[in-house]
C-alpha cells in the first residue's frame, strides 16, 4: 500500500504489518464484570477491534488521512471511549468468570492440586492451564486466518497489499480491502487484548502502550525463524515468534534487566532489525566491489 | 465497442505545469478492431489509454464502452469489461503471490469475491492447461512466487490474465518496451495469437515503429492531446515503417516552424 511504510524483511500480509492500532479491552472487561459469558465478551472484544480498525481504514480510504495519523487520530478516541466503556482506568476481573477461570477449574480437575511438580519445579497449575488454552486458540487462529487468506476474498485481500494496481485493474476496490485488512487485523489485536486481560485478572486503559513495537520484535523474530514468505510459514512465525520474544524477556528480567528499561530495549532491538540487514547487505557488497 | 466523444483531461490546471494532456479527442473502435496508437513523448497516447481504463475522471466528454456509458465508472468497475497490460511487468502481477495466484485473481476479473477456497483442483487443472499452451515451461512452477520470473515472463502471464476472461477491451499499455528484444517478440506474438483466436478489440500503445507497421489493421497518430491521421483499412496495411517515420518527421518539423515563426514575431514585436 502507498501509505504504509514498508518495513524490510516484514512479508506478513502487508494489511497486517503496517497499522496496528491498539483498541484496549475496556469493552470486553466491562461485559464480564457484568456477568456475561467470557465467550460473547471476547468475541465482543474482537467485534471492537474489528469496527476501530474499519473506522482507521475509512479515515485512510474515503478522507484521504495518512494511514499512521488516521490510527492515531482513533487510538487517541477510543482511549476516551475505552473510559466511558470500563468506567474508570483499571478494572478489576477477579470476581468475574473468565475464560482462565475455566481453563483453570479444567486445569485442577486433571491435576488434582492447585501446583504439580514439572522439571523439579513447583509450577502454578492456573499458569499452565492457562498456557495450554491460550496455545490452543492461537493455533485456531492462525488456522483460521491461514484459511480465509486462502479464499477469494482472502487473496484478493493479499493482492491489494501486495500490487495495488494490479488488483484495481482486476476489479478489486482496493479501499474496501483496506477496510477489510485493518478490521480482520485490529480485530485480532482487540482479541489478543481480551485473552491478555482475563489472565492477569484486570483490564487496565494503558494496558496497550508500547505493544506495537512489541509486536513488531515478536514478528521479527518469528520471520528470522522461518526465513520464508510462505504464508503458512510467516504465521507460525509470528506465534513462535511472540513465544520467543517473550521468553527472552522474561530470561533478561530474570538476569536482572531494569524493567524500565525494556522498552528502550525492544525499540533498540527492533531499530537493529530493520537496519542491520541494510547495513550487512551494503558491506558484503563493498567487500565484492 | 468503444467510443469516446469530446474526451478532455487537463493535468495541474491553473498552475505553471498545466498540461493540456487530451484536447477533446472523438474515436470510435468497432468490435474486433486491433487499434494501434503512436505518437511523440507527451503526445497524450498513454493518457488516452489511461482515460479508457479509468485510471483518472476526464474533464470533459463521454466515454462508452460495450454499450454502457464508462464515464464515471471507477476503475475497478470498468475492469469488467477491460483487459490490461501494463508497460512496466513489475505493475501487472503481485509479486510476493505465486503464479497460481495471480492467475485466480485474474480468472475472477470483474466477477465478486467469495469465501471460496480460491485454488480448487478444477481451476488449477485449467491453469496449468493454459500456462502450458505459453510454452515457456511455467506449468511445473506454478505454486512459484511471481517475483522470481524474468520482465518477459511476467508480461506473458499478465497478458494471459488479462484475457483469461474474453475483455470488451483489451489495453496493451507499451507493453513490451521494458523487455529484451527476444521477449518482446515472444509477448508480441503471444498477444497477436490471443487478439486474433479470442477477436478481441484492442488498443495498443506502442513506441515501436515496427511493431505500429506489422500490428493491427488501424493506427493512429497523436499529437499534442488530439489524433492527428487515423489510418484504415488498405491505407494501414501499405504502410511501410519508413512511411510512418516521414510523419513522425512531418510533425518535428511543423513543431519547429511554429517555434521559429514564434521567436520571429517576439523579435519584431517585443
Amino acid at each position: 500500500m502507498r501509505h504504509v511504510r514498508e518495513l524490510p524483511g516484514a512479508s506478513l500480509p502487508r494489511h497486517h504489518r503496517g497499522r496496528i492500532i491498539h483498541v484496549r479491552r475496556g469493552h470486553r472487561g466491562r461485559l464480564l464484570v457484568h456477568g456475561v459469558s467470557p465467550i460473547v465478551a471476547t468475541v465482543a472484544g474482537f467485534a471492537g477491534g474489528c469496527v476501530a480498525g474499519g473506522a482507521t481504514a475509512l479515515l485512510n480510504t474515503r478522507f484521504g488521512i495518512n494511514g499512521l495519523l488516521a490510527g492515531i487520530l482513533v487510538m487517541t478516541a477510543l482511549y476516551s471511549i475505552n473510559l466511558h466503556v470500563m468506567g474508570r482506568s483499571n478494572l478489576p476481573l477477579l470476581a468475574a468468570t473468565t475464560l482462565a477461570t475455566w481453563a483453570e477449574a479444567w486445569g485442577t480437575g486433571v491435576a488434582g492440586s492447585a501446583t504439580v511438580e514439572l522439571v523439579g519445579r513447583a509450577v502454578s497449575v492456573r499458569d499452565l492451564s492457562v498456557l495450554v488454552g491460550v496455545l490452543v486458540i492461537a493455533g485456531a487462529a492462525a488456522v483460521l486466518l491461514y484459511v480465509f487468506l486462502r479464499t477469494e476474498l482472502g487473496t484478493a485481500l493479499r493482492a491489494a497489499g501486495d500490487n495495488e494496481q494490479m488488483t484495481r485493474a482486476l476489479g478489486v476496490d482496493v479501499r474496501n480491502m483496506v477496510v477489510l485488512g485493518l478490521a480482520v487485523s485490529n480485530g485480532l489485536v482487540a482479541f489478543a487484548g481480551a485473552l491478555l486481560a482475563q489472565y492477569q485478572g484486570f483490564a487496565d486503559v494503558q494496558m496497550g502502550i508500547g505493544m506495537m513495537v512489541w509486536g513488531l520484535a515478536s514478528v521479527i523474530i518469528g520471520e528470522a525463524l522461518v526465513g520464508t514468505n510462505q504464508m503458512g510459514l510467516v504465521i507460525t512465525g509470528a506465534l513462535m515468534g511472540s513465544l520467543v520474544f517473550r521468553l527472552l524477556i522474561a530470561i533478561a528480567l530474570r538476569a536482572g534487566l531494569d524493567p524500565n528499561d525494556l522498552k528502550l530495549i525492544t525499540a533498540i532491538f527492533v531499530f537493529a532489525a530493520l537496519t542491520l540487514p541494510e547495513v550487512g547487505g551494503r558491506l558484503r557488497r563493498g567487500r565484492r566491489a | 465497442m468503444l467510443e469516446l466523444r469530446g474526451v478532455a483531461k487537463t493535468f495541474n490546471g491553473g498552475t505553471p505545469n498545466e498540461v493540456r494532456a487530451l484536447r477533446g479527442v472523438d474515436l470510435t473502435l468497432d468490435d474486433g478492431s486491433f487499434l494501434v496508437v503512436v505518437g511523440t513523448n507527451g503526445s497524450g497516447k498513454s493518457t488516452l489509454l489511461n482515460a479508457v481504463a479509468g485510471a483518472f475522471s476526464v474533464d470533459a466528454g463521454t466515454i462508452r464502452l460495450a454499450g454502457r456509458d464508462v464515464t464515471r465508472w471507477p476503475e475497478h468497475r470498468r475492469a469488467h469489461l477491460i483487459g490490461r497490460v501494463f508497460q512496466n511487468p513489475f505493475s501487472g502481477t503481485a509479486p510476493d503471490m505465486s503464479i497460481a495466484e495471480n492467475l485466480q485473481l485474474a480468472a475472477r476479473r470483474g466477477h465478486r469475491r467469495r469465501l471460496a477456497w480460491a485454488l480448487r483442483a478444477g481451476l488449477r487443472a485449467a491453469l496449468h492447461e493454459r500456462v502450458r499452451r505459453l510454452g515457456m515451461g511455467l506449468e511445473d512452477r506454478l505454486d512459484n512466487a511471481i517475483g522470481s520470473l524474468s520482465g518477459g515472463q511476467r508480461q506473458a502471464l499478465t497478458l494471459l490474465m488479462a484475457t483469461w476472461l474474453k475483455p470488451a477491451l483489451l489495453l496493451l499499455d507499451e507493453h513490451t518496451a521494458a523487455l529484451d528484444p527476444k521477449s518482446a517478440d515472444q509477448v508480441v506474438r503471444l498477444s497477436e495469437e490471443v487478439i486474433a483466436h479470442d477477436r478481441l478489440t484492442t488498443l495498443m500503445v506502442t513506441h515501436s515503429m515496427q511493431q505500429a507497421v506489422n500490428l493491427g489493421d488501424r493506427l493512429i497518430m497523436m499529437h499534442r492531446g488530439q489524433i492527428l491521421h487515423d489510418l484504415r483499412g488498405a491505407e494501414k496495411v501499405r504502410l511501410r515503417v519508413d512511411d510512418l517515420l516521414a510523419r513522425f518527421e512531418e510533425v518535428r518539423r511543423s513543431e519547429q516552424l511554429d517555434e521559429s515563426a514564434a521567436e520571429m514575431l517576439r523579435r519584431a514585436y517585443v
